[in-house]
């Protein structure tokens, strides 16, 4: 007869803390935290000036390919000038990339193809790539020799009206 | 310091290419009633070259890198023809350099051709009385003009997006890195005025 009772008394515990349970959420019971890992397909950026050097420290601003208008998510690079984001796999298309800083920057699309379990497709278009010096050397000396062209022939029109 | 192309609203970018076709227009028009337009073209088209050139030289101010913009020397120089000068060359930098948009080709136009103009002016003004003072005024003031165009624009243009204290913080850093240049783009129109007064009379502009 002495086991009625304490069967009684455990049952009404249970039934408090089955209460105390379905009233209060799991995650507030006490401060518990859990972590958990997943591997999602990412992507960096690099942002850089066109001298190669890192655009360190620059805003960056995603858009989503189904929301242009309102940004899905924003950031800072690092000093490196790089950017790391994990786009949502169930929106692919064509996701808006925006560094900017201090009035200078770029905007870039990448293509994110849908994840049908291999990896999406990206493709980068826009932001452009550095020029490198030889290029550069060349754009200057023909814009240079056009100039000049330009330059001769004014002079020399005006030679021929002096002299007729 | 050239605004690139998908930072800013589009209504401003129009209104960039108005205000800049307007001022094309209005240089145009005045170049056209001068005695002889094509005297200066010699010099429009070489400093056009030059003024496209400067703008890949990187010159490191940590943390960042300024380019010359000699809006001063382009406009005291050449006077009318320093709209039509910088407008192409803006246009082939934003091209071949990347250096700016194509959408922002007007507000780019309207940040450095309307301080040239500017300088033009301040320096006829001073010239006859101070040359040298004159031509550093006129080289300064067109540089910090420009900056400040630039940064209001900036200001102007900021989405709801970008996180305006970080930017303007970045912008004080840029415009702090540009003091130099503002003061050596002065110094820079003195010594040209300088030495075309003594190598090539011919080549200074008529006061």
């Amino acid at each position: 007869m002495t086991a009625r009772p304490d069967s009684v008394g455990s049952g009404g515990v249970a039934l408090v803390l089955a209460g105390l349970t379905a009233f209060a959420p799991l995650p507030a019971l006490g401060h518990a935290a859990l972590v958990e890992a997943e591997m999602v397909a990412a992507i960096r950026l690099h942002a850089q000036f066109d001298t190669g050097e890192p655009m360190a420290a620059a805003q960056v601003i995603l858009y989503a390919p189904d929301n242009p208008a309102q940004a899905w998510a924003r950031g800072t690079t690092d000093p490196a000038g790089r950017y790391l984001f994990a786009p949502d796999p169930a929106v692919p298309g064509r996701w808006t990339v925006q560094v900017r800083q201090a009035g200078h920057g770029a905007v870039a699309y990448i293509d994110v193809g849908a994840d049908d379990g291999a990896a999406p497709v990206v493709a980068v278009a826009g932001g452009g790539g550095p020029t490198g010096p030889l290029q550069r050397a060349v754009m200057v000396a023909l814009v240079a020799w056009g100039a000049l062209g330009t330059a001769l022939y004014f002079r020399r029109r005006r030679r021929v009206h002096a002299s007729t | 310091m050239h605004l690139p192309d998908g930072l800013l609203p589009v209504g401003m970018a129009a209104a960039g290419y108005a205000g800049s076709a307007a001022l094309l227009g209005l240089s145009l028009n005045r170049i056209a009633r001068l005695p002889d337009p094509g005297a200066a073209m010699p010099r429009a088209a070489m400093l056009t070259a030059v003024f496209f050139a400067v703008s890949s030289i990187a010159v490191p101010v940590p943390p960042t890198t300024v380019h010359p913009m000699l809006v001063g020397l382009m406009g005291v120089l050449l006077g009318w023809f320093a709209v039509p000068a910088i407008l192409v060359g803006l246009f082939l930098q934003a091209v071949l350099f990347g250096h700016g948009g194509l959408t922002t080709l007007g507000l780019n136009g309207l940040i450095l051709a309307s301080p040239a103009l500017i300088a033009w002016v301040v320096w006829r003004a001073l010239a006859p009385r101070a040359p040298t003072v004159a031509a550093v005024i006129a080289g300064s003031g067109a540089a910090a003009l420009a900056l400040a165009l630039f940064v209001t624009l900036v200001l102007l243009g900021l989405p709801a997006d970008v996180d305006g204290a970080a930017e303007r913080a970045a912008l004080g850093v840029f415009v702090f890195a540009h003091l130099p240049l503002v003061l050596a783009e002065g110094i820079l129109v003195a010594v040209v005025l300088r030495v075309l007064a003594r190598v090539e009379p011919g080549l200074l502009p008529d006061g």
